[in-house]
Protein backbone atom coordinates (compact mmCIF):
# COMPACT_ATOMS: atom_id res chain seq x y z
CA UNK A 1 0.00 0.00 0.00
CA UNK A 2 2.72 2.47 1.06
CA UNK A 3 4.03 2.21 -2.72
CA UNK A 4 0.89 3.43 -4.21
CA UNK A 5 0.94 6.58 -1.85
CA UNK A 6 3.90 7.76 -3.88
CA UNK A 7 3.89 10.84 -6.49
CA UNK A 8 2.87 8.87 -9.58
CA UNK A 9 5.25 11.37 -11.16
CA UNK A 10 8.16 10.67 -8.94
CA UNK A 11 7.60 7.37 -9.14
CA UNK A 12 7.31 7.27 -13.24
CA UNK A 13 10.77 8.65 -12.76
CA UNK A 14 11.67 5.78 -10.90
CA UNK A 15 10.39 2.88 -12.84
CA UNK A 16 11.84 4.69 -15.52
CA UNK A 17 15.79 4.53 -13.74
CA UNK A 18 15.00 0.78 -12.91
CA UNK A 19 13.91 -0.44 -15.77
CA UNK A 20 16.91 1.16 -17.51
CA UNK A 21 19.37 -0.18 -15.19
CA UNK A 22 17.24 -4.40 -15.97
CA UNK A 23 17.95 -3.43 -19.44
CA UNK A 24 21.50 -2.92 -19.19
CA UNK A 25 23.83 -5.97 -19.03
CA UNK A 26 23.81 -7.15 -15.59
CA UNK A 27 27.18 -8.69 -16.21
CA UNK A 28 28.64 -7.72 -18.96
CA UNK A 29 31.91 -8.84 -17.53
CA UNK A 30 31.21 -12.18 -18.12
CA UNK A 31 29.61 -12.38 -21.05
CA UNK A 32 32.83 -10.67 -22.86
CA UNK A 33 34.43 -13.38 -20.87
CA UNK A 34 32.67 -16.52 -22.49
CA UNK A 35 33.53 -14.58 -26.05
CA UNK A 36 36.83 -14.13 -24.85
CA UNK A 37 37.07 -18.29 -24.09
CA UNK A 38 35.08 -18.81 -27.71
CA UNK A 39 37.55 -16.77 -29.43
CA UNK A 40 41.02 -18.89 -27.76
CA UNK A 41 39.17 -22.05 -28.75
CA UNK A 42 37.92 -21.66 -32.47
CA UNK A 43 41.61 -19.90 -32.53
CA UNK A 44 43.13 -23.06 -31.18
CA UNK A 45 41.26 -25.63 -32.97
CA UNK A 46 41.86 -24.49 -36.36
CA UNK A 47 38.50 -25.96 -37.73
CA UNK A 48 38.29 -26.11 -41.52
CA UNK A 49 36.22 -24.10 -43.33
CA UNK A 50 35.02 -21.62 -41.05
CA UNK A 51 36.68 -18.77 -39.14
CA UNK A 52 35.71 -15.70 -37.05
CA UNK A 53 36.73 -12.66 -35.20
CA UNK A 54 35.63 -10.02 -33.71
CA UNK A 55 35.01 -6.94 -35.49
CA UNK A 56 37.75 -4.26 -34.20
CA UNK A 57 37.48 -3.34 -30.44
CA UNK A 58 34.13 -4.64 -30.10
CA UNK A 59 33.91 -8.03 -28.54
CA UNK A 60 29.98 -8.29 -29.29
CA UNK A 61 30.18 -7.75 -32.77
CA UNK A 62 32.01 -10.23 -35.01
CA UNK A 63 32.25 -11.27 -38.49
CA UNK A 64 32.82 -15.17 -39.85
CA UNK A 65 33.46 -16.33 -43.03
CA UNK A 66 32.99 -19.97 -44.10
CA UNK A 67 33.68 -21.45 -46.88
CA UNK A 68 30.99 -24.09 -48.77
CA UNK A 69 32.11 -27.30 -48.18
CA UNK A 70 33.65 -30.05 -50.19
CA UNK A 71 31.21 -31.92 -52.17
CA UNK A 72 28.42 -29.33 -52.53
CA UNK A 73 27.19 -26.92 -54.67
CA UNK A 74 28.64 -24.79 -52.56
CA UNK A 75 32.46 -26.00 -52.59
CA UNK A 76 34.44 -23.07 -53.49
CA UNK A 77 32.81 -20.14 -52.39
CA UNK A 78 33.39 -18.05 -49.25
CA UNK A 79 30.77 -16.55 -47.40
CA UNK A 80 31.00 -13.45 -44.81
CA UNK A 81 28.89 -13.21 -42.01
CA UNK A 82 27.86 -10.87 -39.02
CA UNK A 83 27.13 -11.93 -35.31
CA UNK A 84 25.37 -9.62 -32.93
CA UNK A 85 25.97 -10.89 -29.35
CA UNK A 86 23.13 -9.10 -27.25
CA UNK A 87 24.25 -9.00 -23.36
CA UNK A 88 21.66 -11.88 -22.42
CA UNK A 89 24.37 -14.46 -24.56
CA UNK A 90 24.76 -17.03 -24.24
CA UNK A 91 21.30 -17.14 -22.81
CA UNK A 92 19.92 -15.94 -25.78
CA UNK A 93 20.75 -16.57 -29.34
CA UNK A 94 23.86 -13.95 -31.49
CA UNK A 95 21.82 -12.31 -34.45
CA UNK A 96 23.90 -14.25 -37.55
CA UNK A 97 22.97 -12.83 -40.69
CA UNK A 98 24.94 -13.18 -43.91
CA UNK A 99 26.91 -10.07 -45.01
CA UNK A 100 27.46 -11.71 -48.21
CA UNK A 101 24.90 -12.65 -50.45
CA UNK A 102 24.08 -16.03 -50.90
CA UNK A 103 21.37 -17.88 -52.93
CA UNK A 104 20.24 -20.10 -50.57
CA UNK A 105 16.17 -22.22 -49.75
CA UNK A 106 17.01 -21.30 -46.08
CA UNK A 107 18.41 -17.31 -46.63
CA UNK A 108 16.30 -14.34 -47.43
CA UNK A 109 17.63 -11.33 -49.67
CA UNK A 110 18.98 -9.30 -46.36
CA UNK A 111 21.06 -12.44 -45.11
CA UNK A 112 18.92 -13.72 -42.19
CA UNK A 113 18.96 -17.32 -41.95
CA UNK A 114 16.13 -19.57 -40.88
CA UNK A 115 17.83 -22.07 -38.63
CA UNK A 116 16.66 -23.79 -35.74
CA UNK A 117 19.53 -23.44 -33.28
CA UNK A 118 19.32 -19.76 -33.47
CA UNK A 119 16.09 -19.22 -32.66
CA UNK A 120 13.64 -21.61 -30.62
CA UNK A 121 16.36 -24.85 -30.20
CA UNK A 122 18.81 -21.97 -29.06
CA UNK A 123 21.15 -23.88 -26.05
CA UNK A 124 23.58 -21.71 -24.21
CA UNK A 125 25.80 -24.74 -25.14
CA UNK A 126 26.22 -23.17 -28.50
CA UNK A 127 29.04 -21.37 -29.64
CA UNK A 128 30.25 -18.99 -32.54
CA UNK A 129 32.22 -22.55 -33.83
CA UNK A 130 29.27 -24.84 -33.52
CA UNK A 131 27.03 -21.96 -35.05
CA UNK A 132 29.16 -21.51 -37.84
CA UNK A 133 29.49 -25.66 -38.60
CA UNK A 134 25.67 -25.23 -38.15
CA UNK A 135 25.36 -22.81 -41.17
CA UNK A 136 27.76 -24.84 -43.25
CA UNK A 137 26.37 -27.85 -43.05
CA UNK A 138 22.90 -26.10 -43.62
CA UNK A 139 24.12 -25.00 -47.09
CA UNK A 140 24.90 -28.18 -48.43
CA UNK A 141 21.63 -29.35 -47.04
CA UNK A 142 18.96 -27.01 -46.92
CA UNK A 143 15.47 -27.49 -45.34
CA UNK A 144 13.29 -27.14 -48.25
CA UNK A 145 10.03 -27.66 -46.46
CA UNK A 146 10.24 -24.70 -44.95
CA UNK A 147 12.17 -22.08 -47.36
CA UNK A 148 12.83 -18.31 -47.45
CA UNK A 149 13.58 -18.03 -51.15
CA UNK A 150 11.26 -20.40 -52.58
CA UNK A 151 13.02 -20.55 -56.03
CA UNK A 152 16.34 -21.83 -54.82
CA UNK A 153 14.13 -24.28 -52.62
CA UNK A 154 12.19 -25.43 -56.10
CA UNK A 155 15.56 -25.58 -57.99
CA UNK A 156 17.43 -27.37 -54.82
CA UNK A 157 16.28 -30.78 -57.09
CA UNK A 158 18.09 -29.89 -60.30
CA UNK A 159 21.98 -29.39 -59.19
CA UNK A 160 23.07 -28.75 -62.34
CA UNK A 161 21.20 -25.55 -62.81
CA UNK A 162 21.02 -25.12 -59.07
CA UNK A 163 25.16 -25.07 -59.30
CA UNK A 164 24.46 -23.25 -62.74
CA UNK A 165 22.41 -20.09 -61.07
CA UNK A 166 24.51 -20.23 -57.65
CA UNK A 167 27.83 -19.47 -60.01
CA UNK A 168 26.04 -16.70 -61.76
CA UNK A 169 24.91 -15.46 -58.59
CA UNK A 170 28.01 -15.28 -57.38
CA UNK A 171 29.94 -14.09 -59.38
CA UNK A 172 27.88 -11.18 -60.30
CA UNK A 173 26.95 -10.19 -56.55
CA UNK A 174 30.88 -10.76 -55.14
CA UNK A 175 33.47 -11.34 -57.48
CA UNK A 176 32.62 -8.49 -59.67
CA UNK A 177 32.08 -6.30 -56.70
CA UNK A 178 35.34 -7.31 -55.43
CA UNK A 179 37.28 -6.42 -58.70
CA UNK A 180 36.17 -3.27 -59.33
CA UNK B 1 48.83 -37.95 -11.94
CA UNK B 2 48.60 -42.06 -13.16
CA UNK B 3 44.81 -41.06 -13.83
CA UNK B 4 46.46 -39.05 -16.54
CA UNK B 5 48.87 -42.34 -17.22
CA UNK B 6 45.45 -44.58 -17.54
CA UNK B 7 44.10 -42.15 -19.51
CA UNK B 8 41.54 -44.35 -21.88
CA UNK B 9 41.95 -41.29 -24.59
CA UNK B 10 42.53 -43.45 -27.80
CA UNK B 11 45.29 -41.02 -29.44
CA UNK B 12 47.02 -41.07 -26.33
CA UNK B 13 50.75 -41.16 -26.66
CA UNK B 14 53.79 -41.43 -24.43
CA UNK B 15 55.57 -37.90 -25.58
CA UNK B 16 55.61 -34.89 -23.36
CA UNK B 17 52.98 -32.49 -25.57
CA UNK B 18 50.26 -35.30 -24.89
CA UNK B 19 50.67 -35.47 -21.16
CA UNK B 20 49.90 -31.60 -21.40
CA UNK B 21 47.00 -32.04 -23.98
CA UNK B 22 45.64 -34.36 -20.96
CA UNK B 23 46.38 -31.84 -18.67
CA UNK B 24 44.23 -29.66 -20.54
CA UNK B 25 41.64 -32.16 -21.21
CA UNK B 26 41.54 -33.18 -17.39
CA UNK B 27 40.46 -29.33 -16.47
CA UNK B 28 37.82 -28.99 -19.48
CA UNK B 29 36.22 -32.24 -18.31
CA UNK B 30 35.28 -29.97 -15.52
CA UNK B 31 34.18 -26.97 -17.01
CA UNK B 32 30.67 -25.58 -16.82
CA UNK B 33 28.91 -25.88 -20.38
CA UNK B 34 27.26 -22.12 -19.75
CA UNK B 35 30.44 -19.73 -19.03
CA UNK B 36 33.13 -22.51 -21.04
CA UNK B 37 35.24 -21.93 -17.61
CA UNK B 38 35.97 -24.22 -14.57
CA UNK B 39 32.43 -24.62 -12.73
CA UNK B 40 32.15 -22.82 -9.38
CA UNK B 41 29.40 -23.86 -7.51
CA UNK B 42 28.84 -26.84 -9.07
CA UNK B 43 26.17 -28.68 -10.20
CA UNK B 44 25.46 -31.97 -12.31
CA UNK B 45 22.08 -32.61 -13.53
CA UNK B 46 20.61 -36.05 -14.03
CA UNK B 47 21.47 -36.18 -17.30
CA UNK B 48 24.98 -35.74 -15.88
CA UNK B 49 26.23 -32.55 -17.82
CA UNK B 50 28.36 -30.39 -15.01
CA UNK B 51 27.21 -26.49 -14.95
CA UNK B 52 27.47 -23.81 -12.35
CA UNK B 53 24.62 -23.03 -10.69
CA UNK B 54 24.55 -19.29 -11.10
CA UNK B 55 24.57 -20.47 -15.25
CA UNK B 56 22.48 -23.10 -14.73
CA UNK B 57 20.10 -20.54 -12.74
CA UNK B 58 19.73 -17.75 -15.20
CA UNK B 59 19.18 -20.88 -18.31
CA UNK B 60 16.27 -22.25 -16.55
CA UNK B 61 15.15 -18.71 -15.49
CA UNK B 62 15.18 -17.11 -18.65
CA UNK B 63 13.01 -19.70 -20.16
CA UNK B 64 10.89 -20.60 -17.09
CA UNK B 65 8.41 -22.42 -19.71
CA UNK B 66 10.80 -24.62 -21.20
CA UNK B 67 13.47 -26.61 -18.53
CA UNK B 68 16.20 -28.46 -20.47
CA UNK B 69 19.58 -29.42 -20.32
CA UNK B 70 21.54 -26.90 -22.44
CA UNK B 71 23.36 -30.19 -23.39
CA UNK B 72 20.99 -33.22 -24.34
CA UNK B 73 17.91 -31.03 -24.38
CA UNK B 74 16.15 -33.54 -21.39
CA UNK B 75 14.20 -32.27 -19.15
CA UNK B 76 15.65 -30.80 -16.04
CA UNK B 77 14.63 -28.77 -12.90
CA UNK B 78 16.39 -26.77 -9.91
CA UNK B 79 15.28 -30.03 -7.58
CA UNK B 80 16.63 -32.34 -10.04
CA UNK B 81 20.08 -31.23 -10.22
CA UNK B 82 22.57 -32.09 -7.63
CA UNK B 83 25.61 -29.94 -5.81
CA UNK B 84 29.00 -31.57 -6.26
CA UNK B 85 31.22 -30.94 -3.30
CA UNK B 86 35.10 -31.72 -4.10
CA UNK B 87 37.93 -32.42 -1.14
CA UNK B 88 39.15 -28.48 -1.63
CA UNK B 89 36.65 -26.36 -1.28
CA UNK B 90 35.27 -25.26 2.28
CA UNK B 91 32.50 -24.22 1.49
CA UNK B 92 29.66 -27.51 1.86
CA UNK B 93 26.67 -24.95 2.15
CA UNK B 94 24.18 -26.19 -1.25
CA UNK B 95 24.63 -23.62 -4.06
CA UNK B 96 21.44 -24.24 -4.67
CA UNK B 97 20.36 -22.24 -1.99
CA UNK B 98 22.97 -19.44 -2.52
CA UNK B 99 20.81 -17.61 -5.25
CA UNK B 100 22.45 -15.09 -8.03
CA UNK B 101 20.95 -11.93 -6.69
CA UNK B 102 17.91 -11.48 -8.94
CA UNK B 103 17.35 -8.77 -11.27
CA UNK B 104 14.95 -6.52 -9.77
CA UNK B 105 11.05 -6.67 -10.96
CA UNK B 106 10.24 -3.82 -13.24
CA UNK B 107 7.11 -2.96 -11.87
CA UNK B 108 5.20 -0.27 -14.54
CA UNK B 109 2.04 2.38 -12.93
CA UNK B 110 -0.71 1.87 -14.68
CA UNK B 111 -1.97 3.88 -17.41
CA UNK B 112 -4.43 6.52 -16.27
CA UNK B 113 -6.90 6.56 -19.04
CA UNK B 114 -10.12 7.53 -17.00
CA UNK B 115 -11.19 11.19 -16.03
CA UNK B 116 -9.72 11.13 -12.49
CA UNK B 117 -6.03 11.55 -13.14
CA UNK B 118 -4.29 9.75 -10.11
CA UNK B 119 -7.81 9.06 -8.39
CA UNK B 120 -5.91 5.25 -8.11
CA UNK B 121 -3.58 6.33 -6.10
CA UNK B 122 -5.79 7.24 -3.29
CA UNK B 123 -5.97 5.11 -0.29
CA UNK B 124 -8.99 2.78 0.44
CA UNK B 125 -10.84 5.43 3.19
CA UNK B 126 -11.25 7.70 0.33
CA UNK B 127 -12.57 5.48 -1.95
CA UNK B 128 -14.97 3.80 1.00
CA UNK B 129 -16.19 7.45 1.81
CA UNK B 130 -16.88 8.32 -2.21
CA UNK B 131 -19.24 4.93 -2.19
CA UNK B 132 -21.27 5.55 0.51
CA UNK B 133 -21.93 9.77 -0.29
CA UNK B 134 -22.21 9.22 -3.97
CA UNK B 135 -24.50 5.99 -3.59
CA UNK B 136 -27.72 7.55 -1.88
CA UNK B 137 -27.62 10.60 -4.24
CA UNK B 138 -27.76 8.84 -7.38
CA UNK B 139 -30.18 7.03 -6.10
CA UNK B 140 -32.30 9.78 -5.09
CA UNK B 141 -31.81 11.48 -8.09
CA UNK B 142 -32.84 8.76 -10.20
CA UNK B 143 -36.20 7.84 -8.33
CA UNK B 144 -37.34 11.50 -7.52
CA UNK B 145 -36.11 12.28 -11.22
CA UNK B 146 -34.88 15.43 -10.05
CA UNK B 147 -34.69 17.77 -13.10
CA UNK B 148 -35.00 18.17 -16.49
CA UNK B 149 -32.20 15.85 -18.16
CA UNK B 150 -33.95 15.12 -21.20
CA UNK B 151 -34.99 11.61 -20.41
CA UNK B 152 -38.56 10.46 -21.83
CA UNK B 153 -41.04 10.93 -19.31
CA UNK B 154 -42.01 8.32 -16.91
CA UNK B 155 -45.30 5.93 -18.42
CA UNK B 156 -48.81 6.58 -17.63
CA UNK B 157 -49.91 5.77 -13.89
CA UNK B 158 -51.70 2.27 -14.44
CA UNK B 159 -49.94 0.71 -17.52
CA UNK B 160 -48.12 -2.41 -17.24
CA UNK B 161 -44.90 -0.01 -18.21
CA UNK B 162 -45.69 1.83 -14.67
CA UNK B 163 -46.16 -1.11 -12.88
CA UNK B 164 -42.89 -2.60 -13.72
CA UNK B 165 -41.29 0.34 -13.02
CA UNK B 166 -42.70 0.68 -9.65
CA UNK B 167 -41.54 -2.80 -9.13
CA UNK B 168 -38.11 -2.40 -10.28
CA UNK B 169 -37.61 0.48 -8.09
CA UNK B 170 -38.84 -0.81 -5.31
CA UNK B 171 -35.99 -3.66 -5.83
CA UNK B 172 -33.53 -0.95 -6.35
CA UNK B 173 -34.61 0.74 -3.37
CA UNK B 174 -34.32 -2.34 -1.28
CA UNK B 175 -30.68 -2.77 -2.91
CA UNK B 176 -30.31 0.39 -1.73
CA UNK B 177 -31.24 0.31 1.80
CA UNK B 178 -29.61 -3.02 2.30
CA UNK B 179 -26.21 -2.44 0.95
CA UNK B 180 -25.82 1.02 3.13
CA UNK B 181 -26.78 -1.07 5.89
CA UNK B 182 -24.03 -3.81 4.94
CA UNK B 183 -21.56 -0.68 4.56
CA UNK B 184 -22.19 0.57 8.05
CA UNK B 185 -21.94 -2.95 9.56
CA UNK B 186 -18.59 -4.23 7.40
Amino acid sequence: MSTQNIDPAASGARNKDMSDKGNKPKDTHSVSKRLQQELMSLMMSGETGVSAFPDGDNLFKWVGTLQGAEGTVYEGLKYKLTLDFPSSYPYTAPVVKFDTPIFHPNVDTNGNICLDILKEEWSALYTVKTILISIRSLLGEPNNNSPLNTHAAELWENQVAYKKLLLEKYKKDVTDKESS
Amino acid sequence: MASRVTSDSPNSDASGSASQDHEKEDSKNFECNICLDTARDAVVSMCGHLFCWPCLHQWLETRPTRQVCPVCKAGISKDKVIPLYGRGSTDQQDPREKLPPRPPGQRAEPENTGPFPGFGFGDGGFQMSFGIGAFPFTFFASTFNFGNDGRPAPPQAGSPQHADEQFLSQVFLFMAVFFIIWLMLA
